[in-house]
Order: structure tokens, then sequence, then C-alpha cells
């Protein structure tokens, strides 16, 4: 009887903080305001990009949500707009040499960071210097500087770039998103010592941009404040909050709601559901990315040893042509993206509509499975008994592995059309669905015959291009490397050198659609597709955040974040918390259901006592 | 209870404990204590190998997946390789993994390039504050309703209570979570949402009162469902515990002394049912830590199961390590307080 008692009483003590911790979550949903506290001006809410933030500290720093966040909080020297006008921004005009070696950059007088010392060319100068001679500050942008010899600044206005060889792309090595953002000095000097190890979490962060980051929460959000005195001119919104969202689902849940003003990186289903949503403008923007099969034809190291476990018929070009001739993109855009897709051929996405290239009808590989088998009967792969046909020359059967990612919905989607159509020519596929890192490790190996893969690039493509090249392949012991499909070829090699150094706009362009026809004839690379981009924003609450006009397909130009964010403005609409009534009647009558709930069973142990002590 | 309970003990006790009776009973505690200790302490050496071991042979380039789609030179790529440690070779890399995990040291993350312990450090009260209050929840509704709808088997409470507990104990989390997230975050029909649709807090929401309530508010979902999908477990052991119990002579006993029902049930069968529920409660509370990945994912919730998963992506091998030691350790930890426990509560392991 003794030991019961404190048992009991723990029970009933249980029961009542159970009980009061759902009053009280009750009691705050009536408390509390459905929508945000605003102090004027407006917060302008969206999620992280990407799948968030790795670090704050922008020499360290290689996720998606760290650089939008830098491109909001740390200057640049230029702007490049997607169609590859060049804008100033630091820098308000640039010279260059008669050698092309040398570049002279004019910083805007008067600018001051955020915690009101004068920004200066020194600033740039120090940054680029510690960039090119610490190793840790190199770890996010080193290669953007690789062809520096020095970096200097002579006075507070003029900053000097020696480079070691002419580079056409040096108007892109500092730009918001994808360039070298530039930090104050007088703030970074005394944490070089420790820059591993330093966070940069002493908020506000000192900076200059449109936007001051004054509090983040890892893995929570990220809250900025407008910079009134902006020099391109003052954010519309007074705040910017950018919220952690692990799924878009449950973005697009609080896009709906009005929880969030803004959601990319939509998929087709979010994006048709959206649609019909009243308050809610969905749309489509040109894709700056391509999805399609790398194709192993014949891995080997940069001095050309062979290397991993690659089926030796997918060297035959061939073959390969054959591939691409029994894919049938256009049911792929309809099926797996909805139709919110272009049909791919082009290297570079039609994002970059300067340099994108398309194969004319001669050189074009269209959906041909006659032609298929015809190239492969020609080349001497016959059909076996079982419909499989075999390589003459390795007497293999024609069986590849497709390695896709297990993450990926399109991935299992794309692949199952793909064995379906490769068998129709009969080359069989094993469909192997793995992880990204054991899908890239396999790759830089080359223990695979066809992946699917997916890249995307912003308004500079050289590193896209680069990874194409014969210095991107692995050393001699197999080792490091950036290949993405083992491709090397010669002219290809020129063209890139060429290009490194053509300054002319129109010169380049021509290189670059040069290089994407070797690539499309090689077949190693074949483009299925390029995905639009997908993005909904609350027309009650924000304006402007789409630039641009929409093509005759209605799909808006790529769009730029950091212009985005600055361009937005706040709806005139002052319906912004509609959410907050109805929340509060709801919340009430929770609260009240709660309450009686409590109350009956409180009555029924009362009554059910009672009849036990009759 | 008290007088059925000491018969047992004494029964049982009588082989073991006669010959050693006069032995202070501090003692005996003190032994045990260590005993478990010691298992303990082996258990988690063990899977610090295990750990290490697994995560070794995980196929995978980190390097590659770090800087994918980042423009890196191969000068860069091999820099990272050493600053990693993966040119060493295994052995040199399980020497530094002991000597840093027995010396408190959990590295640095690849990934996130910051220490793990710190990372650990930022998600491990959310988790805490997630899991433990839908523990705390699961725990007192599961084990009321079992209490209840064991005591009266076949009733109507007892058919709906049980279809209902396992069929939601069947249902997979994360649908549940994305059903419940559009119910009450978006709205269904007439009926708008009132709910956060992610995250632990509204970060324009600050300081005191307000941001408690706000988190609270965030709270309601995830917890819910948690709730919803966990507290089966508890109804069903401790309705059957409570089944047993129901034909022992000493219940009969008690209505006998003319108790009531009500008294019967909670004086007499509930605390000898409830040693299976104590067992498992205990194994439930060390898994707290890992939390539960998909509703973390569903609502966005800060915590140290995305953090792990986060981390196998990669795969983060510092950082996987780093969770894995936290998440055994806790379980190994809770173990040894069931053990303990135990000892308190049932007098039959305390004779052993």
């Amino acid at each position: 009887m003794t030991t019961s008692t404190p048992l009991r009483r723990t029970g009933r003590k249980a029961a009542a903080l159970t009980a009061s911790l759902l009053l009280g979550t009750a009691a705050g949903l009536v408390a509390a305001p459905a929508a945000s506290a605003d102090d004027g001006g407006g917060t302008l809410r969206m999620p992280i990009t990407g799948i968030g933030i790795d670090s704050l500290n922008p020499f360290l720093a290689y996720f998606a949500g760290s650089l939008d966040v830098f491109s909001g909080i740390y200057p640049a020297l230029d702007r490049v707009e997607q169609d590859g006008t060049v804008k100033p921004y630091l820098a308000d005009s640039w010279t260059t040499s008669s050698d092309k070696l040398t570049w002279t950059f004019k910083i805007h007088k008067g600018l001051k960071w955020s915690d009101g010392k004068p920004i200066t060319a020194e600033d740039a100068a120090w940054t680029f210097n510690l960039i090119m001679k610490n190793s840790t500050a190199a770890t996010a942008n080193g290669s953007l500087v690789g062809n520096f010899a020095s970096v200097s600044a002579p006075d507070a206005t003029t900053l000097v770039v020696k480079t070691k060889k002419p580079q056409a792309t040096m108007l892109s090595v500092s730009i918001p998103v994808s360039g070298i953002p530039i930090v104050p000095k007088h703030i970074w000097e005394s944490h070089v010592k420790d820059l591993k190890n330093y966070k940069n979490d002493s908020f506000p962060i000192v900076g200059y941009g449109p936007w001051t980051l004054t509090d983040y929460k890892p893995e929570q959000y990220v809250k900025f404040d407008a910079n009134k005195d902006f020099l391109l001119g003052a954010p519309k919104y007074a705040h910017m909050i950018q919220q952690a969202f692990k799924n878009t689902d449950a973005a697009v849940a609080a896009l709906r709601s009005g929880q969030l003003d803004y959601v990319s990186g939509l998929n087709p289903t979010q994006y048709q559901a959206l649609r019909s949503q009243s308050g809610v403008k969905a749309f489509e923007q040109v894709g700056n990315r391509w999805n399609g099969i790398e194709v192993n034809g014949g891995a080997r190291t940069r001095d050309g040893k062979k290397i991993g476990t690659g089926h030796p018929a997918l060297g035959d070009v061939k073959v390969r042509e054959a591939l691409a001739l029994a894919i049938d993109r256009a049911t792929i855009v309809k099926r797996v993206r909805d139709g919110l897709a272009q049909v791919g051929a082009s290297y570079l996405p039609p994002s970059l509509p300067q340099y994108a290239w398309q194969p004319s009808g001669s050189e074009k590989f269209g959906y041909d499975p006659a032609k298929a088998d015809s190239v492969l009967d020609a080349a001497g792969y016959k059909k076996g008994s079982d419909g499989i046909r075999v390589d003459p020359k390795s007497k293999r059967k024609l069986e590849f592995r497709l390695g896709i990612h297990s993450d990926d919905d399109a991935d299992a989607k794309v692949s199952t059309y793909l064995a379906g159509w490769f068998k129709e020519i009969g080359v069989k596929v094993d469909i192997q669905s793995m992880s990204s890192s054991k899908l890239n490790a396999d790759l830089a190996k080359g223990d695979w015959d066809i992946l699917m893969d997916s890249w995307s690039t912003g308004p500079d493509p050289t590193y896209l291009l680069g990874i194409q090249t014969c210095a991107a392949l692995p050393d001699s012991k197999g080792e490091g490397g950036s290949t993405d499909s083992f491709f090397c070829d010669k002219d290809y090699d020129d063209l890139f050198l060429r290009q490194q150094s053509a300054f002319d706009d129109k010169q380049r362009a021509d290189l670059l659609r040069r290089m994407q026809a070797i690539l499309y004839k090689a077949n190693e690379n074949i483009m299925i597709y390029n995905a639009n981009g997908l993005a909904a924003y609350r027309t009650d609450r924000v304006n402007g955040i789409v630039a641009g006009k929409a093509d005759s397909t209605g799909a808006f130009p790529a769009q730029n974040s950091f212009d985005q964010y600055l361009d937005a403005t706040p709806a005139k609409a002052s319906s912004s918390s509609s959410g907050s009534g109805s929340g509060t009647v709801i919340g009430v009558s929770v609260t009240v259901v709660v309450v009686l709930a409590a109350g009956g069973v409180f009555l029924a142990r009362r009554r059910s006592s009672s009849d036990d002590r009759e | 209870m008290a007088d059925t309970i000491d018969v047992i003990g004494a029964v049982a006790a009588k082989p073991a404990g006669a010959p050693e009776g006069g032995r202070p009973k501090g003692s005996g505690f003190a032994r045990y204590l260590v005993t478990k200790l010691v298992a303990a302490a082996i258990s988690f050496l063990v899977t610090l190998v295990i750990g290490f071991v697994l995560f070794s042979l995980m196929p995978a380039d980190p390097v590659q997946s770090i800087t994918r789609g980042r423009p890196t030179s191969d000068a860069q790529m091999a820099r990272l390789r050493h600053q990693l440690g993966l040119d060493q070779s295994v052995p040199e890399r399980f020497f530094h993994f002991v000597t840093d995990t027995l010396t408190g040291h959990l590295g640095t993350s690849w990934e996130f390039q910051q220490p793990v312990s710190s990372l650990i450090g930022d998600r491990l009260w959310p988790t805490l504050l997630l899991m433990g209050t839908a523990t705390v929840i699961s725990v007192l509704l599961g084990l009321w309703l079992g209490v209840r709808s064991g005591w009266r088997h076949g009733s109507w409470l007892d058919r709906i209570v049980t279809g209902a507990s396992l069929t939601l104990w069947s249902v997979p989390t994360f649908w549940l979570g994305m059903i419940l997230l559009i119910t009450f975050s978006v709205g269904i029909g007439p009926f708008p949402g009132f709910l956060p649709a992610g995250g632990m807090s509204d970060p324009a929401i600050t300081g005191g009162l307000d941001h408690v309530v706000d988190v609270a508010k965030h709270l309601v979902l995830p917890c819910l469902t948690m709730v919803l999908v966990v507290f089966a477990q508890y109804v069903s052991v401790m309705r059957s515990s409570i089944i047993d119990e129901l034909g022992s002579p000493y219940l009969l006993t008690a209505r006998a002394k003319g108790l009531r029902d009500d008294d019967v049930r909670r004086r007499h069968a509930v605390p000898n049912a409830l040693l299976p529920s104590v067992t498992m409660i205990f194994m439930h509370l060390g898994t707290v830590l890992g939390g539960a990945i998909t509703v973390e994912t569903v609502y966005s919730w800060p915590g140290l199961g995305q953090l792990s998963y986060q981390a196998l992506k990669v795969p983060d091998l510092p950082l996987l390590q780093g969770t894995f030691i936290v998440f055994s350790a806790s379980v190994i930890l809770m173990n040894l307080l069931a053990d303990v426990v135990y000892r308190f509560l049932d007098p039959r392991v305390r004779a052993q």
C-alpha cells in the first residue's frame, strides 16, 4: 500500500502538467498574433535557398544558401546580368592595358561599411590577396583568382589587378552570388589567424550591400535589415527574413497560408497546384539547368591510362549515337516535367541565350529508333537470341549499368522511360539507384557505364565548360580532377583556351558555340531536357519580384535573386493578416473545446467515483 | 499490493539471499552499480569501434560531394583531402578517432567547417524539446488509455482505443505529418489554417513570453504527429500487462477487503503491470536524442535527426561519428538508468 501513494501522486501531477501544457498552447493560439509583428516598411519572407547555409564565413562556404546570403550583405566589384551585360557595382568603371594583362578598376567614392568606416580599394585588394596567399581563405573561391599575378590598391579609389595570362572572364570574378564577396579589411584582419574556425557570427555583421544581416540561427532563419543608403537604390522592404524549410511541400503550405511571400524551386505538381490558388501567382522562368545522361566513352587519367570498369562498347561513338537517337525527349518533357521544360540539345542552358547553341537539321540526333537500329546494325552489333545486341570486339552483350540518384524523383521516372526505349534497339540497361555521394565517387573512379546527371550555371559558364576539358581528368594516380564524363578532346581544349582570352563578346560566344557542337557530336553528354525554373509569390503581399517579359511559351527570363529581393515591393493590399481573424476564432474554439473536454472528464470521474462510493 | 510483492520477493529471495542476509544493503547496491557501469563502458567502446568501421566502409568520396558544382582546382581538392585526413591510413584514422573521442574532441565537420560539438549543441535543445514533450505526452496518454482499455477489455472504449492506436501506429509518419500540416496550416475547405507550417519559431517575433508562446505554437503539429504515431506502443503493452494481472488472486483479495474497483486498479493492478512499460519507456528515452528524422524533415525542425541525415549525404564522417556517439551514449545511459530504477521498482531484481 505504501508504494502506491507516490505513484499515484506523480500520476496526478503529470496529468496536471499535461493539461496545463495543452491549455497553455491553446491560450497561445489565441494570444499570439497570426501575422508577423511589423514596424512599418514590411518584411519580405522566403525560404533559405537550396539545402541551407553551411557557414557565414565567405571564405569557406559552399552551399547555395550561403552564397545567396553573401550577395545581399557583401559587395562585389561589378554585376553581370543574365544576358551577359556587365553593370557597375563597387567599381564605377574599368580599363584594360593594351596587353590585356592589367586591369584598373575605379572604386566608387564615399561608400561606407555598415559600421561607418569607408569602403576603399584597399578592402578589395586585401580580400583578393588573402585568397591568393592563404590556402584556408582559398577554400571556397581559390580557383577564381588562379590566374591573378598581383592585386594592389595604389590609392583609395584605384584597384589594379595584374593577371598571368589575359583573362576574358575578369568581370565575372567578383560578382554577386557566384563571385568573390569583398569583406571589410578592418574587421577580418584580426580573424586571419583563426580563419578556419571563424564563424562570422557577431551580429549585425559588418558589410555592405542591399541588406545588413542582423540575426542568424542555424537551420532556422536569417534576418536582414534594409540598407537605406544602398548605392543601387534602397530595397523597398524594411526587413527580409529567410526561413529554413527542409521540404518544399511545407514551404508551399507556408506560402498558401501567408507565412511566406515567395517560394522558388517548385516541382511541376506543386506548381500546377499553386496556379489555381487565388492570391498566388505561379510563374515559369527559362531554365538555367540541363538534365541528361553521361556516357562513359572510356575513363582514363590525364596521361592516358585507362581506369575503371566502363563497358568497352560505349567507347564506340556509333553506340553512343544510337543511344542519343533512341531517346524521345519530347515525351519526357511532357510526362515527367508536365510540359514545363524545353527539349534539351545544347550543353549550355537556355538561360544563357547569348551562348546557347542549337544543332542544325542535319546535325540533330532526334528521336528515331529505326535509325538507331540501322546505325548499330551497320556497326556490326548483331542481336542475339534474347534480342540484346553483342559487341563484335569484346563479345560482351550491350548491357549497361544506368546509375540514378536515389533521392531524385525525376531520375527514377526518366530512367524507366530510357530502359524501355533502349530495349527496343537491343540495348539492356540495369537501373542502379544510389546516393549522390556514391554516384559521384563511382564517377571519379570510372566505375560506371551511364549516369543520370544535371548541372546548372550562373551567368559565366566557364566552370561548366571546364569540367569537360582534358585538364579535368584525374591525375596519373587516378586521383583529383573534376571531370564530369571523362570527355577529352584536343579541339575542344584549344577552343577553351582561346575563349579564356577572347575579349570580344561576339567572338567568345562563337567559340563557346563551337565547343558545344563538339560536345554534341561526341554524345558523351546527352542532353534530355532543360527544366524551367518554377516559383510562386503572393500577389496580396509582394510586387515586382519578377523582372522581364514572358516569352511566347509563358516563361520569364531566368531571375537573379540579388535583383529580385532588391526590386520586390510590398503590395498595396492591406489584407496581409487575413489569417489572423479566423486564427483567433479557431484558437478560441480550440480552447473552449479543451476546457469543456477537461471539465467533462473531471465530472465523469467525479460521478464514477461517487458511484463506487455508494 | 505491497503485501503481494513482498510475498513474491521473499519467495524468490530465499535461496540466494538467505546465506548473506547479514550483509549491509549499501554495498550490494554499490557492487551492482559498478558492474552495470563497467558493462555500460564496455558497450560504449564496442559501439565506438562499430561506428568507426561502418562509417569508414561507406563507399563515397566526401571531397567530390562537398565541392561539386563549385569551381575547385586540383590543388584545392588535394588540400581539402589532406585537411580532412583522408590521405591517412585507416589505422591512423582510427587511432586519432579513439584518442579524440576519449579526450572529448568530436572533431570538425567537413561539410559545415565548424566544430562538431557546437553543431550538436545547437541542435540538441530543439530535439529535446520536441521529443521530450512528445514522449511525455505519449507515455501519459498511452499508459492511461492502456490501463482503461485493459481493465475493461472488450468494452467499446477498448475497441475504439485499440483500433485507433493501432491504425495510427501503422500510418507512415511523414504521410500523417503532411496531412496534419496541410489540414492545420493551410486549412481545408471553409476551415482556415491556424498553425505554422514549419520551423521552430517565427523569426519576426522576439522577446520573452511572445517567443515562448510562438515556439509552443510551432511545437503543436510535430509533437501531435509524434504522439499519434507512438502512443500505440504504450497502449498495447500496458493493456496486455493489465489483462495479465486481471485473473490474479491478489486482486480478488483486494476486492474482498472491500476496495472500490478504481482503487483495486490504481493501487494493486497498475503498479504490478507497470514494469514492462517502464522497460519500454527507458528504451524509448534512449532513442529520444536520435530524434525523428521524418518529423523533423516534414516540419523543418532544426534537430539532431535532421543533422545526421545531412551528414550521411556527404558523408561527413566526423559529424556522423559525433552524432553516432551522442545517440549511442544516450541509449546506453538510459539502459543503465533503467537497470538502476528497476532495482527500486521491483524487489525481485533487488534480491538477485
